[in-house]
């Protein structure tokens, strides 16, 4: 198993409150790695120390071949994210034009990827026109549309209702089986997490520490069948036991 | 326009009529609305008022645009740092709070008694309004756009391009209709001075000075007007390019 991105004995204070003090965890590659963890147990923080957007306070860390164009992030306030003063064709664009692509090969990329995602969107009309679940799903294309190496996803189903939820779980296994990327999710749903994870990685309250990392073997795609299974069930079990000791209930 | 908005020019002219038919003020310093507004359709029918219309028009949109081709790369580029802008906010503030009049008699000295002085001393007051609301437009950007673009590799200069310009312009448009407005107040007012024999303020202050109050009247609505359409425009303009702004 070859590990993509890494850290070794991470250290990280806010206002003298630790979140990290030795902190270490190896992701593997073209896996979905879900983090589940108490609040504030500094998940979000790993993944902004991770993309460099948080300087970290000490220790080490490492995303093989780290490079922005094969690398996104869906931020969990995507909303504002998201640039009102373009169209929703263009917002897809945007990371593309960054890339300085050509206009057809901007045109020929969402094209494939709105294929794979089944959802019509109205290029022409603006985000703000769209719902919460649209909006989402937007953002969701344009982290995608550059076909990262490396995807760092924060709480991305939290403002959906259930139905839509479970689309965009989804199009992301859609998505992961066509390009197996190396996925770090962060949920607070533990059906999230073993629904779509390979590893879910168990946080304890800070100062943040590794307290398990429990496999889900179910193959992918995982349907809506797959969350209905004995298998399923057990790793959710298994995720919970080790949440409950975490956060002592 | 909404039928309701008509409710507020018909109330002032209303209040106008009532004040002059009581005689609340001596006729002759208040005619009623009447009187002034057929002096207003006189003075623009025989084309009499039309010259210092244009030539106060003229100086506006002169200034402005002088204003605008200096206040709008200085503020974008100063708001794209905070340390910057900062260390020279006093001075923009402080000029900005010195009233522009003030300043005028020494704009006549730099400029000479010529339009010239007056189209710098509009042009300088609606430039710190420029500057002011455009770098403060790009200071608040939402860190989160700038953040995702940051992530997606964006260069300083597609950042730049792609968002923080965009983040700007609602904050600048403000600023684009308060310096215009200003601007009109300026070229008006230094019209009354000195060095000129056309413009609206020129006319007022002469109408005064003979005594042909409908006269002055008239031509202090009609600077009202000019005022509230350039105004008008402006939030026109906006509405139609800045339909996301506060979305």
């Amino acid at each position: 198993m070859k590990i993509a991105i890494s850290a070794q004995n991470l250290k990280k204070s806010f206002n003298h409150t630790e979140v990290f003090r030795d902190f270490s965890i190896g992701v593997e590659q073209e896996k979905i790695t879900a983090i589940f963890g108490p609040n504030g147990s500094g998940k979000s923080t790993l993944l902004n120390i991770l993309s460099g957007i948080v300087a970290k306070d000490g220790g080490e860390f490492n995303i093989e071949n780290f490079n922005h164009f094969e690398f996104s992030y869906i931020f969990q306030n995507y909303r504002e994210s998201l640039l009102p003063w373009r169209t929703n064709f263009e917002n897809i664009a945007l990371p593309l034009e960054i890339q300085n692509k050509s206009r057809q090969e901007i045109q020929q990329r969402v094209e494939e990827l709105q294929k794979l995602f089944d959802f019509k969107f109205n290029w022409e009309s603006y985000p703000y026109e769209l719902s919460g679940g649209q909006q989402q799903i937007l953002a969701f294309m344009r982290a995608l549309v550059t076909n990262p190496k490396v995807l760092f996803i924060d709480e991305p189903f939290s403002a959906l209702d259930y139905e839509n939820n479970l689309r965009l779980r989804e199009y992301l296994q859609k998505y992961y089986l066509a390009f197996k990327p190396t996925i770090l999710l962060i949920t607070h749903n533990i059906e999230e997490a073993v629904h779509l994870a390979d590893k879910i990685v168990v946080f304890s309250k800070k100062p943040t520490k590794v307290l398990e990392v429990i496999d889900n073997p179910q193959p992918y795609p995982r349907t809506v069948q797959s969350l209905k299974a004995e298998q399923f069930h057990q790793v959710k079990d298994e995720v919970l036991s080790i949440f409950q000791k975490a956060i002592n209930l | 326009m909404k039928k309701y908005t008509i409710i507020g020019p018909i109330l002032l002219i209303l209040i106008w009529a009532v004040a002059a038919q009581l005689q609340l003020i001596d006729k002759f310093f208040l005619p009623d609305p009447f009187t002034v507004i057929g002096k207003l359709v006189e003075l623009l029918g025989s084309g009499a008022i039309i010259g210092d219309l244009f030539s106060t028009l003229g100086r506006v949109v002169l200034s402005f645009i002088i204003a605008i081709a200096i206040g709008l790369p200085l503020g974008l580029w100063l708001g794209r740092s905070e340390k910057i802008y900062r260390s020279v906010e006093f001075i923009i503030d402080f000029f900005r709070s010195t009233p522009a009049t003030a300043l005028f008699p020494l704009f006549l000295l730099i400029f000479g008694i010529t339009d010239k002085s007056k189209i710098a001393v509009a042009a300088f007051a609606s430039m710190l309004i420029i500057i002011f609301n455009t770098a403060y437009g790009v200071m608040h950007a939402k860190k989160s756009r700038v953040l995702a673009a940051q992530i997606m590799g964006a260069t300083k200069a597609q950042i730049f391009r792609w968002i923080l310009f965009w983040e700007s312009l609602p904050q600048t448009f403000i600023g684009l209709r308060s310096a215009v407005s200003l601007s009109l107040v300026i070229i008006v007012v230094t019209e009354m001075f000195i060095g000129t024999t056309s413009g609206l303020g020129r006319k007022i202050i002469d109408s005064q000075i003979t005594y042909e109050i409908p006269t002055m009247y008239a031509i202090i609505l009609l600077t009202g007007i000019v005022g509230y359409l350039l105004n008008l425009l402006f939030l026109t303009v906006e509405k139609r390019f800045l339909h996301w702004s506060g979305k």
